[in-house]
């Protein structure tokens, strides 16, 4: 259902998820907006946060020897790009993954709609900042909060003025004239395999694995043992082990790995969950310390090679 | 844990641990074996469904190095996609070196449903001393037609010698039978070429792809043949469905 709250108002259903849930916000510490425990809605902040929370469902590392049952946590503040990594990644991972499934059962996401494009981002190419799915979606207009809150949490919001939603998709449209999307329709077909794009990113690429650490839709892990632990660790398909097998290497070269990162995003998701693993976030382009843009692999002409 | 109940040394760098428990995977499927403190590793099942555990390794990596030594070792599994022998009434399993486990398991599989007259195996390894299962090999050759070949012949081989390819065409079967291929990748590359000049269809030759499997049920990311993760999909394709894959032989 649809409603429209007050300030207040919205303090005040903050108060009642707090009850049930362990809640965190993005907030903004020491220059750099970081999810925290919050206590109240107005802490929250409205910008992104520096690092896409994909920490609430996969632990950067972690020993996966035991599965502690998760807290339920609430978070306040995930923007709508990175909410929608885990709604992406939910095609792949979830009911597979039990850590990932326990924490995702677990964890209520209210999400915060930007307001105005924010520089470099792409969302619109993937339908913009309101969501189809999401548990409690929230779009500010001055000091009124627009909420669309799924069935799951719709009692939190009982009693409230309920609104027709409208307003979501009006400001949508708006949105998405404002960040002219790119063209993405058919970008599956369209992308080439012996394409010169990929020797030139990897004459540029330093191997770092950032785009992957930044990415809100990058699930890959690795299995270590240390010491009595077996870890997983967030995996980067950029570093030069990540195929390496008794049988030899299928991704020894550094441009076979770059395609590979995109072609996974582009052309293997779209196969086989009918959807681009990318949120149009931005986050792998503002990360890269030599410049590689996603957003290239889009708008690239491969029809002339 | 499980215990390694046995263990034998079957050629240079290459052996075989019998556990104590049984095999819930069928032919083609692999388990996560792991030495603790070391790792994991994805190795096929050798032995055929509900047999004892057994599984043959080449000593290559860390775990696989280790795991020899050990007395337990942790293993989890069955992963992945199995052959589909029961759909077939003629099946020509083809194994290159190291690649012969998950055939064992076949043969066992198809011994056990009394159905060994409907296999042939063609089993290609280096030199005579690397060929794996000599004893099983001589069993089997009572019941099962067995062609082998080495690629390097010595003084006391009178056998064949030439590459694994080479084999098929001495096929007692029509080219109708469905193929199993199983080997290092050039192997496996060459043998389906030859099969599909000889006649035999694609939709009806699977191959077994080794990838680096580190999770096994899907979400590490690790083992893509394209779309496709090949710790669920795989190991065992059917080939006329990923033919077209860039990435599918190394």
């Amino acid at each position: 259902m649809n409603y429209i709250l007050s300030k207040e108002e919205m303090e005040r259903v903050f108060a009642a998820i707090s009850v049930d849930f362990e809640s965190y916000g993005a907030v903004e510490k020491e220059g750099e907006v970081v999810f925290d425990r919050v206590h109240s809605l107005a802490e929250v902040s409205e910008n992104r946060s520096r690092y896409a929370p994909k920490e609430f469902l996969i632990r950067r590392n972690e020993n996966v020897l035991y599965l502690e049952e998760q807290q339920r946590k609430a978070v306040f503040g995930i923007k709508s790009c990175d909410l929608k990594g885990f709604y992406l990644m939910d095609k792949q991972v979830l009911n597979r993954d039990p850590f990932y499934t326990e924490r995702r059962n677990k964890t209520l996401f209210v999400n915060f709609v930007c307001n105005a494009p924010c520089e470099g981002g792409f969302c619109s190419s993937f339908g913009g900042p309101v969501l189809d799915e999401f548990d409690i979606q929230v779009l500010r207009e001055g000091n009124n909060y627009h909420v669309m809150a799924s069935d799951k949490y719709d009692k939190y919001f009982s009693g409230y003025r309920n609104d027709d939603g409208s307003y979501f998709s009006d400001f949508n449209r708006k949105f998405n004239t404002e960040m002219p999307p790119l063209e993405v329709d058919g970008l599956e077909n369209r992308i080439k395999w012996n394409s010169p794009i990929w020797k030139e990113f990897a004459s540029r690429c330093i191997s770092c694995g950032a785009c992957n650490y930044s990415c809100p839709t990058c699930y890959c892990f690795d299995l270590y043992d240390d010491g009595d632990e077996r870890k997983r660790e967030w995996d980067s398909c950029i570093l030069s082990g990540f195929t390496s097998s008794s049988a030899g290497n299928i991704r020894s070269g550094l441009d076979e790995r770059l395609r590979q990162r995109f072609y996974h995003k582009f052309v293997y998701f779209k196969k086989s969950k009918d959807e681009f693993l990318c949120t149009g976030c931005n986050r792998c382009v503002e990360d890269c310390p030599v410049g590689i843009d996603i957003k290239e692999v889009i708008t690239h002409d491969y029809s002339l090679e | 844990m499980v215990t390694v109940s046995r263990r034998i040394d079957e050629a240079p760098e290459i052996y075989t641990l019998e556990l104590g428990a049984k095999n819930e995977g069928k032919s083609g499927q692999f388990y996560m074996l792991s030495v603790q403190g070391v790792g994991e590793a994805p190795i096929s099942v050798a032995s055929g469904f509900g047999r004892n555990l057994v599984f043959t390794i080449r000593s290559i990596g860390s775990v696989t190095s280790r795991a020899m030594k050990e007395g337990r070792i942790g293993v989890r599994g069955p992963y992945g996609s199995n052959w589909p022998w029961k759909e077939y009434d003629e099946i020509v399993a083809v194994a290159g070196g190291i690649g012969i486990p998950p055939i064992r398991s076949l043969i066992e599989e198809m011994i056990d449903a009394n159905r060994e007259g409907d296999v042939e195996l063609m089993y290609g390894a280096r030199s005579p001393s690397d060929i794996v299962y000599k004893k099983e090999i001589n069993e089997w050759m009572k019941t099962v037609d067995v062609h082998l070949t080495v690629d390097r012949g010595d003084e006391r081989w009178n056998g064949k010698v030439g590459f694994v390819p080479t084999l098929l065409k001495d096929s007692h079967f029509s080219k109708n039978a469905a193929m199993f291929v199983i080997g290092p990748p050039l192997m496996m590359k060459n043998t389906v070429k030859e099969a599909v000049s000889l006649g035999y269809r694609e939709d009806r030759i699977f191959i077994s792809l080794e990838r680096r499997m580190e999770c096994g049920i899907g979400v590490c990311g690790h083992c893509n043949v394209g779309h496709r993760y090949a710790c669920e999909e795989g190991p065992i394709f059917n080939y006329s469905e990923v033919m077209t894959e860039p990435e599918l032989f190394l």
